[in-house]
């Protein structure tokens, strides 16, 4: 029977060429259909006179004015140049005052030695809106190609230690606990390599002990770089198209990068436990965010990995330190009509309140966004359209993607930061633009509108945005944004809605004798109030990049008082709590 | 013997013969060692060569010995005016019909160009026949590419829509 077969795939194979440059693919190279021309850009100058006024833009008011975040060159010749950086807020201090942790980028000079590293940048909160520049003191500047950050208290000690994802070798701080932070990443064995971006922390194997997972984008060897768009054209070099546009290579055509799960060993060291684990990724997608998250919600925290231009990945922990893969059979690794995405963020959340968590990724411009529906059973369904998300999404290039109840109605709404990756968007009738228009969403008991930006308020801006993370900067009970924007200033946004709803904040503490890590991550809070059963759990990672405060808010609407609390501790074990009062922040501690 | 005996006997045989051409004419969907035997992981189209993907490429077999492969490849390499029209590659050992047009044996690649239509195009680029897909929308999991058991043969799968391939 191979006589018929051989002579045609040789037939095919005798045209195939060695794989050159020629063959590879700008980022979001995922087939989105027909490009269409426009008139008009629908991501920049979309204001509504009568929508109320969410966020104000306080950034200059605050020491974070001064940062300037950088990667690359302004023509953006490299895939490497384009998707820095994530944001943290988590409370470095433990003064109850959440913090801000901004990355930074890097050049190919300051790569060789050759000009000053960009930094990254620690702000601790000082109340009232002042923020100080504390970087020099917590000694976290990096001063590498950072890329991402996820915090978690790894050694159980009561203080946030941070994960830094760099192109190049990432980096582990540990908080010292007395304003300074130690990088440990060599020491403890998770000084990966490579380009590592948006990790996530959770006790997967249950021993009380948070585990690392990082996932890998691109190799990139410095030494032998794709084309420039600019040098398209010379010396017979086809380089990379975006709607025959020459435009930056990747990441199709060029290698993809493994995944790395890091076990924590009692010693508090690290080992590769990838591959016994089944989480390695042998197929090299580009992978960009992850969470570990409870989905089929049993005692084991499950794993879901956002790939850009390939395949999402959905992990479920059989609990003999194994996972398995099922991405394509539970819905999330395409979307509805089977179509491969340029995944970049992550939100995790239960949108519909019926107790389990949902997906929001988000994706390339000329493609919806999508939303992934948890039907329990491992099974989702892409309700992207159904629910209001996709049509208003499709010419944006999203990035980082939170649940947030900013109007504290008990219904988690849905933020989305966009940016392009290509400056030629301000060049062409594209219909998209290189800054770009962050999305808010208000959640209308499942159903989603967009929520309009009155002229010249901050969500009528546009931003090359990038990292997001979201927490009370002022302990005033309504949820503020911190977003990290490519090569320019980030952005704070305070929340001024008008509301009279009410809230409650939540800090979780682990028992770690009852081996649930001391900061909670992988604990579900369900919390009754008003005749609806919200939930929410502690999360490391997702968003892009990007760490939102460990403390959960709940907005209650109308309700002034909590019919139950109820909380499924890391571990497994199950407790409830009377909650006194409202509007106000609570701590929480496991078996007290 | 009587010779109604052997005309019936020659019936019978001709009955299991014909049994044994609808066996080996009947399609097998490749998966595993079988399927990545027979993908190649390259594949040439007007002027490039482009790796298959190999996660969206799949595979029949009709009878014992007659192969129809398919695969989407990275088209990156190609202007944005190809990239309109090319997604993937369709081989085909034996001829074929496609929603009942005729396809000889050979190498080709195929597109989308139009919507609800898949074109398909010697290597050089040339149009050769455009057919009618068909939108399964009670497609439970679509893939990018995949192939599927049809009364009639095989379906071809993009998505949520199909065309199905029938052994000549």
């Amino acid at each position: 029977m191979r006589h018929r077969l051989v002579p045609l795939v040789c037939f095919s194979l005798l045209f195939s060429l060695v794989l050159s440059a020629q063959t590879q693919q700008p980022m979001g190279g995922a087939s989105t259909g027909a490009p269409a021309t426009y008139t008009s850009r629908r991501t920049t100058g979309i204001t509504d006179p009568s929508a109320p006024v969410v966020f104000e833009d306080v950034t200059d008011k605050t020491a974070l004015a001064n940062f300037r975040h950088r990667s690359g060159e302004a023509a953006k010749d490299y895939i490497f140049d384009t998707p820095s950086g994530g944001v943290a807020i988590f409370d470095y201090d433990a003064d109850g005052r959440p913090d801000i942790y901004l990355v930074n980028g890097s050049t190919s000079a300051a790569m060789r030695g050759k000009e000053k590293a960009p930094r990254a940048a620690l702000y601790r909160n000082l109340g009232n809106w002042k923020f100080e520049d504390v970087t020099d003191k917590a000694g976290v500047a990096n001063e590498r190609w950072g890329f991402s950050v996820a915090v978690g208290d790894y050694n159980n000690d009561g203080r946030a230690d941070m994960y830094v994802g760099n192109f190049g070798v990432s980096r582990l701080y540990r908080n010292n606990g007395d304003g300074t932070f130690t990088d440990v990443a060599e020491k403890s064995g998770v000084a990966r390599k490579g380009w590592s971006t948006g990790a996530s922390w959770g006790d997967y194997d249950g021993d009380g002990r948070l585990d690392l997972f990082v996932p890998g984008y691109v190799q990139i060897d410095l030494n032998s770089l794709p084309p420039r768009p600019g040098d398209v054209g010379k010396s017979g070099v086809a380089g990379c198209q975006f709607r025959g546009v020459p435009v930056m290579c990747g990441p199709r055509g060029l290698p993809g990068e493994g995944d790395t799960l890091y076990h924590q060993k009692a010693d508090g060291t690290f080992e590769d436990v990838s591959v016994k684990a089944g989480v390695h990724d042998p197929e090299k997608f580009y992978g960009f965010s992850s969470a570990f998250v409870h989905v089929d919600d049993d005692k084991l925290l499950d794993l879901i990995v956002v790939n850009d231009s390939t395949p999402n990945q959905l992990y479920i922990n059989k609990g003999n330190g194994t996972f398995e893969e099922i991405g394509y059979p539970s819905g999330v690794a395409l979307n509805e009509n089977g179509r491969e995405q340029a995944g970049m963020g992550l939100a995790v959340g239960d949108y519909d309140n019926d107790g389990r968590v949902d997906f929001h990724i988000t994706n390339f411009s000329d493609d919806s966004n999508t939303l992934y529906h948890n039907d329990g059973d491992n099974s989702f369904t892409d309700l992207t359209f159904q629910a209001g998300l996709g049509e208003v999404s499709i010419p944006f290039l999203g990035w980082g993607t939170s649940f947030v109840d900013y109007d504290n109605d008990g219904w988690l709404d849905l933020f989305v930061v966009n940016g392009h990756v290509y400056p030629a968007a301000d060049e062409h009738q594209w219909g998209t633009s290189y800054a770009q228009q962050a999305l808010l969403f208000r959640n209308l008991k499942g159903k989603f509108e967009r929520v309009g930006a009155p002229p010249g308020t901050a969500l009528a801006n546009a931003w090359p945005g990038r990292g997001l993370a979201i927490g009370d900067l002022d302990a005033d009970g309504r949820l503020d944004l911190v977003i990290n924007n490519l090569d320019t200033k980030p952005v704070v946004l305070r929340n001024i809605a008008t509301t009279s709803a009410h809230w409650l904040g939540l800090r979780l503490i682990g028992d770690v004798a009852k081996k649930t890590p001391k900061d909670a991550i992988g604990s579900v809070v369900y919390l009754t109030a008003g005749g609806v059963r919200q939930r929410q759990d502690v999360l490391s990672g997702a968003i892009f990049c990007s760490q939102n405060d460990l403390t959960l808010h709940f907005g209650l609407g109308a309700a002034t008082k909590i019919d139950k609390l109820e909380i499924k501790w890391a571990n497994g074990s199950i407790e409830t709590f009377d909650v006194p009062a409202v509007d106000r922040m609570m701590t929480i501690t496991q078996g007290k | 013997m009587k010779s109604w005996m052997k005309q019936f006997l020659i019936v019978i045989a001709l009955f299991v013969a014909a049994g044994v051409v609808v066996a080996q004419e009947g399609a097998k969907i490749l998966a595993g060692a079988e399927l990545t035997r027979v993908v190649p992981t390259a594949f040439y189209f007007q002027g490039l060569s482009a790796p298959t993907q190999m996660r969206n490429s799949a595979a029949a077999r009709f009878g014992t010995d007659r192969y129809v492969i398919s695969g989407l490849v990275d088209t990156s390499g190609y202007s944005a005016d190809i990239r309109a029209k090319y997604v993937g590659f369709l081989i085909t050992d034996s001829p074929i019909t496609l929603n009942g047009e005729s396809l000889p044996s050979g190498a080709y690649g195929f597109g989308f160009p139009t919507e609800g239509k898949m074109t398909v195009m010697d290597l050089g680029g040339k149009d050769l026949l455009s057919v009618p897909v068909t939108n399964d929308k009670a497609l439970r999991r679509p893939r990018p590419l995949m192939m599927s058991a049809d009364p009639g043969g095989v379906r071809l799968y993009a998505g949520k829509d199909y065309v199905v391939i029938a052994a000549k």
